[in-house]
């Protein structure tokens, strides 16, 4: 049922949605460190983290459950990590293991519904409204036997955390009350319970800033915010934010919108502090030809790209161009770069270098230029992937990246899930 | 202590046909043979067009990954580890 047959004219006066919960909310816990553990039996029950280099200065991207009980966490450093518990196990990742163990649990989960969306390599959300699974068993019941079949079909250290609710938003929020392997649900009868249990900045999307500024309107808790009137929650927000919030936390969809794809990106955190042009060219081309080949791959030209830059100091610079030819090539592509890399703060240790392109466009017939061959371009170009396609990425590859095979590893998008539509269509 | 080691192994491989399941039974390496009695993952991968099966195994005390090339059929042990 619509909530528009809930809202009252003026739009103030809705209550918590009081439909059943189908919408369902899995994620898999500590991902890449519990995949690692059931892998290699030897490793269970230990502290351990999955981390972006093993050296000391290494990011730490997944602390196994028993690291985070001994308080590290995603983002220390590995010297910090190894300050807390010095036999701290230290992997790199393999991303290879964990797009096996998504695909294997989406294959899982398309066993209960089509409406369903990755939102992440460790995080599914599932529509189960209407679904012949919901015939017999109790939602609950579903998430039940999605946990034993985890254990089953992938393995049994895996585990996840599950949240219900009538929403994205709620389920969430849900699945995140009892780590490891929970399941929780948020519903008419108990989210009043619920709320008056959390903070405002428990709530994903509330942080410093938009707690300010309820506060500022004498909204304290997670129930003020609930039971404040739309004008409220406008003058608090002063956006269409405040009708989204409205919603939310009365159990209404608002969040069920996909965007497609708008740019293609790669990025790199250097494992050393380079800070002139000889060195991070090499590097820069290899991002560029690694984000090329992918947007070839799908079929794509650009014209428009996007250097971004970090710095060790914690500045940042980035500068984006819209580009007066289409292009594919990743040399044309890498020139543009290059101009952009020119215009930074060449002669500051850079820590992460970030390419992307956007305005794209469908491959289809090139334009020809007058000074360029361009269908020469093109055959070259698709000459050289179907050769790396065929015989493993940088088989063939331009001069400039000689020096760079142990730069720019393959590795798993943050929260992105665009990556793997690329290897999931495969 | 994890080990990267990239050399051939042999692999006596099984596989139930009632179960369909695969399993790495037992492996020689460095002529030495090795029971194998746990499977933690099963997972594949590509290179270029070739398809790789990678079997994350341990006997009693060893860990191994081992490599399947389904285009040569020819086993690899890519890494050992011992009990932590």
């Amino acid at each position: 049922m619509n909530f528009k047959n809930y809202i009252n004219t003026n739009t103030l006066n809705l209550d918590f949605n009081p439909n059943p919960s189908f919408i369902m909310h899995l994620d898999i816990n500590s991902c890449f460190a519990t995949i690692e553990q059931q892998v290699n039996p030897f490793l269970r029950g230990k502290p351990l983290v999955v981390a972006a280099y093993d050296s000391p200065g290494g990011c730490v991207i997944a602390p196994s459950i028993e690291a985070k009980k001994i308080g590290i966490r995603v983002g220390m450093r590995v010297k910090d990590a190894k300050e807390i518990f010095p036999d701290v196990f230290v992997l790199t990742p393999d991303p290879w293991k964990y797009r096996s163990v998504h695909l294997a649990l989406r294959k899982i989960l398309l066993s209960y519904t089509n409406n369903l969306v990755a939102k992440s390599i460790d995080e599914f959300v599932l529509n189960l409204e209407g679904y012949p699974c919901l015939r017999e068993k109790s939602i609950k019941d579903v998430a039940k036997e999605i946990k034993l079949r985890i254990r089953e079909e992938i393995g049994e250290w895996m585990s996840v955390s599950v949240g219900i609710s009538t929403n994205r938003f709620l389920a969430k929020l849900a699945s995140s009350f009892h780590k490891p392997d929970g399941l929780d649900e948020i519903n008419i009868n108990n989210y009043q319970k619920v709320y008056s249990g959390l903070k405002l900045t428990d709530l994903s999307g509330i942080k410093s800033r938009n707690a300010f500024r309820l506060n500022m309107m004498n909204i304290f808790s997670v129930l003020d915010f609930y039971n404040s009137p739309l004008w409220k929650l406008k003058a608090s927000f002063k956006s269409i934010n405040s009708y989204y919030w409205f919603l939310r936390l009365r159990g209404w969809e608002i969040d069920d919108f996909e965007t497609s794809r708008k740019s293609y990106g790669n990025s790199y955190a250097l494992p050393k502090p380079f800070k002139d042009l000889n060195k991070l060219s090499p590097i820069l081309m290899k991002l560029v030809e690694k984000m090329s080949f992918r947007l070839r791959k799908a079929n794509l030209k650009t014209q428009g790209i996007h250097l971004a830059l970090y710095y060790r100091d914690g500045s940042f610079w980035h500068q984006g161009v819209k580009t007066s030819r289409v292009l594919f090539d990743t040399r044309d592509i890498y020139k543009e770069m290059l101009r952009l890399l020119g215009l930074s703060y060449l002669g500051k240790p850079v820590r992460e270098i970030s390419v992307s392109c956007f305005n794209l466009v469908k491959a289809k017939s090139s334009q020809l230029e007058f000074f360029d061959d361009v269908l020469k371009k093109e055959k070259l170009t698709e000459s050289i992937d179907e050769i790396n396609n065929r015989w493993g990425e940088f088989v063939v590859y331009l001069a400039k990246m000689v020096n760079t095979k142990d730069y720019v590893p393959d590795r798993i998008a943050f929260g992105g899930v665009k990556e793997l539509e690329e290897f999931t269509l495969e | 202590m994890i080990q990267k080691i990239d050399s051939p192994v042999s692999v006596k491989l099984v596989f139930d046909s009632k179960e369909k399941r695969v399993f790495p039974e037992e492996i020689i390496w460095n002529e030495k043979v090795y029971s194998i009695v746990k499977l933690g993952l099963h997972h594949t991968f590509k290179k270029g067009k070739v398809l790789y099966h990678a079997f994350s195994v341990t006997s009693k005390t060893l860990f191994f990954k081992l490599i399947l090339n389904t285009e040569t059929l020819h086993w690899n042990l890519e890494q050992i580890a011992d009990e932590f």
